[in-house]
This record gives structure tokens, sequence and C-alpha cells, in this order.
């Protein structure tokens, strides 16, 4: 480092400008790790409703709790313990283990039965029909089981709440012991539980669990007893802890590598350190920039930006690469920066093209990427010479890199190379067995196999709510929306009669529409009428006169009473899980209806083909759509992007054949890139696609710098050193993130990895006239 | 002189059995209860409530496997078949399925099972886990009364009445807090009718007679 004042000075400013940056980001960052940020922005309500559902929508909220490892009857036990502590849980809106609890209903709406239950649809009220109830009654008052019913006789004597209670537990229950839900080995204890907070809030969602450990904890367990907790909250906790684990282990590693790959390539740690300089700059810009702009920053978008370690680097590699005693440092940085701002510009060119993409996670990306690779650059040729000193290796003095490089130029390059090596990608791409294109987001979870295999036998043992098909029903307002549900009902329960479907869930199984409610209380007869009824069919039983009395006035304050809403419930048990059916809006009400035991999603298609208004959505094929569509878009801008591109190095070069020679490798590297994936089996992402911007954004770069090394063989070792370095330290961090453990990590990483060795051969080659020429000209 | 000495004897030896009977243990009154199983034995019940305003009275016949296994089969008036294997109760009514609850839903009658199948079982310790004991009366006519200890199951069930004579039980008494009651006959006491408008007292007299 340049040991004059001014430089101390400079070093002195910029490490205070870094601290404040660093302090600023601190405060603002928010790191979020919501995949769904990696999907296109809805735009159409349907659109909109699937993006919720998916995260927020009932099924998708929905954890499955297994106790194992005791006694069965201990395991209910323990199961009534964990319902009971739900009660006051800030997490859950409700944990139930199919336990029929009296108390589910409020006792102030227990008038309003006659109005939610069908018994009377088909079935008068009547004196015979009372006649047959009380006889039961009496033989229930007579057997065990009288001891429980007795206190509900006299309010009750239907037993129409017990009937109403039985009919909203799921159609397909599980195998019950002891009164609570099993699997269907009867060993483990089975529970549901809904949290507050959409799946995809990994925070929210750690808490969620810790108040289960906590209540699994607290409760009277016998030793040997464990808890097991499936659903995708519960995966978005496990994916953030291991997207954080890798990326920051991943992060550590390259530093390592980076510090010490400098260390053999310059040798002093002034060097090294200086190199770190525009890099921190860069990474706490882009940082800084996201945070404001966006308010939080995806988790990997994070990882990707951080990834740039390797690029950015690139840029005072080259200037510390090219360093020479004649020159000082700021002279070295004019005569590199037309190059390093071609290449720089390029690259930022083909990232900002994510800006239109209309996908948050890429828009994020794209101005991180933009300000750090642009903070590096213009750090690198602005501030950076002033701390750099004339003291240190010049490399154009360098015999081994002479060497190398005569070495290299001599290789052969027959002419028909290119257009085999574009050939044999061509014919891997054509020949591949899977589809170009990866459309199902499944594959990106980093979720263990066998957890989400966990994840779905227990579902299916539950019958929870399918987390794929939905129909959608739209309507004005909440009644229009229950009277049209209600309207389907006879059609979906043909379904489950066909075998089509296992069960379906919806608001109106639970509210009727108004309607419906009017119509049942006008059935309802008057006090009188029933009085008469009782009395004549209680005559000739043992029960007292006048014992009922209670029962009569509930039918006759049913009479009376408005009907039942949504909003009456809420707060209630029963009102968390009608909330979720129903989702109201200022431009009308949505209904959904919930499936399980789906078999044939055909039939469930056709059925929302022919009924107006009910809309069927199968998740994963409509997700597909919706990433299919916007990839479409991104191909055009990159298309865009690509003849900027070409202008911008036109403009650069000038000369054709300049800008030919360096437009070449890049294209051919990436056909063979995408080749080499192909081959591999692998289906192209997203994020394979921003991987092969970044190739061909170093391509380009390492082609120009080729390029621009000339004839003069102290430039070209120099040029050869840097692109070396490069290169390697590129690498380096590639291959570390090819080798993760995460899909997206992977997808990252493995197309960089293949493009910079390519890059750099192909650069070489192409770039640079045939040894036999170059001695001509020297 | 012969006379007079027999009668003294006589006397003395009645007193001492009289003495003998006035001290009863309860844990060998309940041992004495116990029954070879299987077992089965004829029942009358009668079902008193604030409900009714007469007793529901059925007949039939109680069978015991031992352990908590129980059988209730009512044939009169009218056919229900109840079976209690450890927690599990299953009552069956004709022309009706099956209906399945556990008793762990219902503390009370939970409670009242255990001293039932205690009592069968001749296990005065296991009674006296979840029953507070009191025993009364001679060997000729005794009367076991159990209060619940657990709070939960004396929320409905008031006291547990048995009365009988010598090993035999004639009748198990339950009240509940309500002011209801059952009474259920054994054995013996079932071969007199139950009037349909029995009164709960004239029934608890006729048990204590037995």
């Amino acid at each position: 480092m340049k040991q004059t004042l001014a430089a101390w000075l400079v070093l002195a400013l910029w490490t205070a400008g870094l601290l404040a940056l660093a302090v600023f980001g601190q405060r603002h960052l928010a790191v979020s790790a919501d995949l769904r940020l990696f999907l296109p922005s809805p735009t159409t309500p349907e659109q909109r409703l699937l993006l919720e559902e998916i995260g927020e929508g009932p099924a998708s909220r929905a954890l499955v709790i297994a106790l194992q490892g005791g006694a069965p009857e201990r395991l209910a036990d323990v199961s009534r313990e964990m319902v009971e502590s739900s009660a006051t849980s800030t997490s859950f809106r409700w944990i139930t283990n199919g336990d029929v609890a009296f108390d589910a209903f409020p006792e102030n709406l227990l008038a309003y039965r006659f109005l939610l239950s069908p018994t009377f649809d088909a079935q008068a009220l009547d004196r015979d029909y009372l006649s047959a109830e009380i006889a039961a009654r009496t033989r229930d008052l007579s057997s065990p089981a009288g001891l429980v019913l007795e206190p509900l006789i006299a309010r009750d004597p239907t037993l129409e709440l017990l009937a109403l209670l039985q009919r909203w537990q799921p159609t397909q229950e599980p195998r019950r012991e002891f009164d609570v839900w099993f699997d269907q080995a009867g060993e483990r204890a089975l529970l549901i539980g809904e949290t507050r907070a959409a799946a995809f809030d990994p925070d929210a969602q750690r808490a969620a669990l810790g108040e289960l450990e906590r209540a699994f904890e607290s409760a009277d367990r016998d030793d040997g007893m464990t808890m097991t907790v499936s659903g995708t909250g519960g995966f978005s906790v496990l994916m953030e802890a291991r997207t954080r684990g890798e990326a920051q282990s991943i992060g550590r590693a390259a530093t390592i590598g980076m510090l010490l790959l400098l260390l053999v390539a310059y040798r002093r740690i002034g060097s090294v350190l200086l190199s770190a300089l525009p890099l921190v700059t860069a990474g706490l810009a882009g940082l800084a920039v996201v945070s404001t702009a966006f308010g939080s920053v995806h988790g990997i978008t994070l990882a990707f930006g951080f990834t740039l370690i390797g690029v950015a680097q690139d840029y005072p590699l080259h200037l510390l690469s090219h360093r020479r005693a004649d020159l000082t440092a700021s002279k070295i940085a004019r005569r590199l920066w037309p190059t390093l701002a071609t290449g720089l510009a390029s690259t930022c060119i083909a990232y900002l093209t994510f800006l239109f993409s209309g996908v948050l996670g890429l828009e994020q990306l794209a101005c991180f990427t933009v300000t750090a690779l642009a903070v590096a650059g213009l750090t690198t040729r602005f501030l950076l010479p002033l701390l750099m000193s004339t003291r240190g290796p010049d490399y154009g003095a360098s015999e081994p890199l002479g060497r190398l490089w005569r070495a290299l130029v001599a290789l052969p390059r027959p002419s028909w190379a290119g257009l085999a090596l574009l050939t044999i990608a061509v014919i891997a791409i054509a020949t591949a067995r899977q589809p170009f294109w990866e459309n199902d987001l499944a594959k990106l979870t980093p979720v263990p196999a066998d957890l989400l295999a966990q994840d779905r036998e227990l579902r299916t043992q539950l019958g929870t709510a399918d987390l794929r098909y939905l129909l959608v029903v739209g309507a004005a307002t909440e009644e229009a929306a229950l009277a049209h549900l209600e309207s389907i009902d006879g059609g979906l329960r043909s379904l489950v009669d066909q075998g089509a479907i296992g069960g379906y869930d919806h608001a109106a199984l639970y509210v009727p529409a108004p309607a419906t409610q009017r119509a049942r209380q006008a059935k309802l007869p008057d006090a009188d009428s029933v009085r008469a009824a009782v009395a004549a069919a209680q005559s000739g039983t043992s029960f007292r006169l006048g014992v009922f009395e209670p029962f009569i006035e509930d039918v006759a304050r049913a009479r009376a009473l408005p009907p039942l809403t949504v909003d009456v419930l809420r707060g209630t048990a029963l009102g968390a899980r009608i909330e979720m059916l129903l989702i109201g809006a200022e431009g009308g009400t949505t209904a959904l209806v919930t499936f399980n035991g789906v078999a044939d999603p055909a039939a469930l298609r056709a059925f929302g083909a022919s009924h107006a208004g009910v809309t069927f959505l199968d998740l994963k094929e409509s997700s597909e759509a919706l990433v299919a569509k916007q990839r479409a878009r991104i191909l055009w801008s990159l298309a865009v992007a690509s003849l900027l591109l070409i202008a911008v190095v036109s403009f650069s070069l000038r000369r054709p054949e300049r800008v030919y020679r360096v437009l070449l490798p890049m294209a051919l590297t990436t056909v063979v890139v995408v080749g080499a994936l192909q081959a591999l089996g692998i289906s192209m992402n997203l994020f394979h696609l921003i991987s092969l911007v970044l190739v061909a954004g170093l391509g380009l770069d390492y082609a120009l710098f080729f390029e621009h090394a000339a004839d003069d063989p102290a430039e070209q070792r120099r040029t050869l050193h840097a692109v070396l370095v490069c290169s390697l330290s590129t690498s380096l961090v590639f291959v570390l993130l090819a080798a993760s453990s995460l899909p997206v990590l992977r997808a990252i990483g493995l197309p960089v990895a293949i493009g910079v060795v390519t890059n750099f051969v192909l650069a070489l080659l192409m770039t640079r006239p045939p040894a036999s020429s170059d001695a001509r000209a020297r | 002189m012969l006379r007079f000495t027999a009668n003294v004897l006589f006397g003395v030896s009645l007193l001492a059995f009289v003495a003998r009977a006035a001290e009863l243990d309860a844990d060998a009154l309940i041992a004495r209860l116990g029954r070879e199983t299987p077992a089965r034995i004829a029942f009358a019940e009668a079902r008193f409530s604030p409900l009714l305003d007469r007793p529901i009275i059925v007949s039939g016949e109680l069978g015991y496997q031992g352990g908590t296994s129980l059988e209730r089969i009512v044939t009169s008036p009218f056919r229900e078949s109840t079976t209690i294997r450890g927690e599990a109760v299953s009552v069956q009514r004709e022309g009706e399925a099956p209906r399945t609850f556990a008793l762990r839903r219902a503390p009370e009658l939970r409670g009242l099972l255990a001293a039932f199948g205690g009592l069968l079982a001749g296990d005065g310790p296991a009674v006296k886990k979840d029953f507070g004991v009191a025993v009364s009366g001679s060997d000729q006519a005794w009367a076991l009364e159990l209060t619940p200890l657990d709070a939960r199951v004396g929320r409905r069930l008031k006291r547990i009445l048995v009365s009988g004579t010598g090993n035999e039980p004639s009748c198990f008494s339950t009240f509940t807090v309500d002011g209801g009651a059952t009474v259920l006959m054994l054995g013996a006491a079932t071969d007199t009718e139950v009037p349909p408008d029995a009164t709960l007292e004239s029934l608890l007299g006729r048990c204590r007679a037995e």
C-alpha cells in the first residue's frame, strides 16, 4: 500500500464509510425465507388466490402431530391434555384430536341447533318423532350411558347437538381409540393443529413448534413417549435453518479459500486486504440498497449476492495483477477501465432485465447485483488506485507465466473444434430424456424425501384436506356464497358416493345459507304445538310432566332467531375453521371447498366445469403454468438484453471481427453449459437461468481482457495471471455451491462452475490469434 | 339344673355369636363378596331421576368375566346388551348398530364400574383406592357405603350403597348429586317383582330387609 498521508486518509474515510453502511444494513436488514418471492407476482385475483393458498390456505397451515411410544390409553390422555393447553395458545387457532367435546359449541347458541341441523328438513318435529326419541332416551337413561346423557336430556331430548358435532367431524374419520384419533395401526395418537401464521413465515412457525414442544413436555407423559410434528410450516422452518446453515458454512469456506488463493497469487497480505475493500463495499452497498428499496432481503438473494464474491472480486484482481513499476496505479486503472467498464456494463445490463421480470425475488437479485458490481467497479477504478503503491511483483516479468502463455496459445485449435463442440452440445440437449424446463416448484424444496413421505402418510391417515385440489366459488356476498355452496352440495355428495373423492368440507356444512335457516325456522312448530306434541309423546313414559320445558323454550327461541352468520361464531374453535373456508374481501366473498382422499381429479375438474361460478383449482398445475408463463417473459427480456449487450460491446470495440471474437466464446459457453446440464439429467429452472446470465457475463469479461492484451508479451502475462486468479477464485466459490445439499444453491453453483472452466479455455483460444501469427507479428 | 346350664351355655354362645357378628371388617367383608369367574347373575334395576315421575325398571342378566370385563344384558322391557372391556363400553340395542365410547369420557361411570368390579373381585384395597369405605350392620344385614375420593367422579356420583346378607350382596344403590338414584337388585332379591310405582325408600327398605 502507498505510504502517503493522502493514502491513509483515503483508507480511513473508506473504512468509516464501510462501518456506516454496515450499521445501516444491520439495523434495516430483514431476511425473508418465503419461496413465493421467487414466484411471479400475481396479477389476477385467481393468481392471488393461488399464491395465498400455497402459503396461507387451511391445508398449508395445518400441522400434523403424532404421539408414539406409549400405551394407547396413556397416549390418548396426553393427546387430551395437549388439546386443553391449546385453549390459551397464541400460535394456534385450534388443535383437535377428534374428541367430541360438548363445549365446542357455545352454550348461548344452543338454540341454533334447529337451524343448523338438517334433521328436520325431511323429518317433521311432531308427536311421532318425539315419541321415538323420548322412548330412546328412556332406554339411554336406564343404561350405563345414562349417567353421561342425563344432564342433556331435558334441554335436548332429540340429542341434536350430539348429531351436529358428529356431523362436523371429518367424513373420513381416522381410527378412534378412547375417543381420540389414532393411526390405522392404533399405535400413534394423532392431532391436527392450525397455526395462526402462514406456512412460509418461519419465525412464527418456529414459535408454534416451540409451543407444541412445551405443551408436550409439561403434559403428564411416560418416558419413551415422543412427538413428531409434520407440515408445511415445520418444513419451512427446517428449510430456513438449513439454508442459513449452508450459506454460512459455504461463506466461511469460500472466504478462507479465497484468502489462501490470493495470498498464493500475490504473496503480500497488503494486496489481499486491499483487494477485499471494493468487495466488502460492494456487498454492503448492495444490501443497503435492497433493504431500502424492498424492505427485506430474501435468503436466496443474500446467498446469491455473496457468491458475487467470485465475480466482483475480479475487478480489483485485474488491477493488482496488472501492477507494474513504471506506471502508477491510477494510470493502470485508466488503461484498464474501458475493458473493465465494458464487461461491467454488459453484466449489469443482463441483470437489469430481471428488474422487469415481475418476480419480486429476481428484482431484489437484480438490484443487489447491479449495485454491488457497479460499486465494485467504480471503487476499483477511482478509490483503490489511491491506496495502491507501485511496489510489488510485476507479473509481466514472470517467466513461468510466459511459458504457460506460450504453451496455451500453442494448443491446436482446429477451426472445426468450435463447431464440433456446438454440435455435441445441441445433440445432448435434443436427446435429453427429461423435460427441458423444470416447472415443478416442489423440486426446489430441500426437505428430505423421507420427511415428505412421512407427512403424506400422516395426512392420509388423518384424512386432512388435500394440499393440491380446491374448488373456488365466488360470490358477491357471504349469503350468496353459502347459498351457492348448498346448491352444489348434492353433487359433491354424489362424488363421494362414486368414490371420486373421500370427503369434502365447505363453510355451508357448518353455517347454512340464511335462506335455508329461515326455511327451517318456518318449518318449526309454534310453542303450543310443540308443547302438545311433547305432552302426547311423553304420555305413558316415566318422564315427569313439564320436564322438557327447556326444550320447548329452545324451539320457540329458534323460531325467532336471526340467521346465524360466520361473524357470530368468531372467536370459537368452529369459527376459526369456517373462516379459512370463507374468505371475505372488498370485491366479494370467496368460498373454498377442500377435499381429502382425491382419487379422481378429472371428475372434480368436470364438476367444476359443469357448474357455473365454480372454478376447479389444481394448485400444482396452476403454479406450474404461472411459472412457465413468467419464464417466457424473462426469456424475452433476456433476448432484449442480449441485443443491448451486442450493442455495448460493438460500441466499445468498434471493429466487427473484434466484436465477433469476444462474443463467440460467450455464446458457445452458454450452449455448452446447457448441454452439460441436460446431459447430467437436470431440467432447467429459474435459478439455472440466473446463473447462465452470470456465466455469460464472466465469459465476456475474460474474452474482453484476453482480447485487450494485444501483442505486448508483458501485458499478455499480466492478463493471464489476472484471468487465472479470477477464474480460480470464481470456481472456488461456485464449486462449493454446486456441492451444496440445497437444490437452489446447486442450481446456482453448477452452471457457473462448468461455465468458468469452459469460458477460460474458449476465451483464451478464441480471442487470441494462433501462436504462429503471434510470433510473426512480433 | 341341667336345663339351667344349657340355657346359660346357650345364652353365652348366643352372646358370643352376637358379639362376633358385631365386629365387621370392611376388607374381610369385601373379600367374602368375591365371585368365582365366570359368574352370571340375574338382576333387576330401578332408575330414579329428577326427570322421571316413576322409576324405569329393567331386568336381565349380568355377566362377570373377571378383571374389568362386565356384561349387562337387558331382556325386559326391551333388549339391550352392554359390554365393558377395560376402558371401552359398547352398547347394542335391538335393530341398531352398536355404539362405543370410552370410559375416560365419563369419569363418573368409570368410578361406578371400578367399585362394582372391585367388589365382584373381592378386592378391598382396590376399592379403597378410589372410595372411602364405611361398613355398618351385622353379618346378616350389612351395608357398605362408598364415597368417591376423585373430584371428577364426585361431580356426579354422591355415594354407592351396597347391602347384603352373609356373602351375598343383594343391592347396589347409586346416588347422584342431582338427586337421582339407581337401585340394582341381584340374585335372590329379584325373585319378588318390582312394582312400577315403587319408591326409592321402599326399594331401599327392601334391600335392607333382604
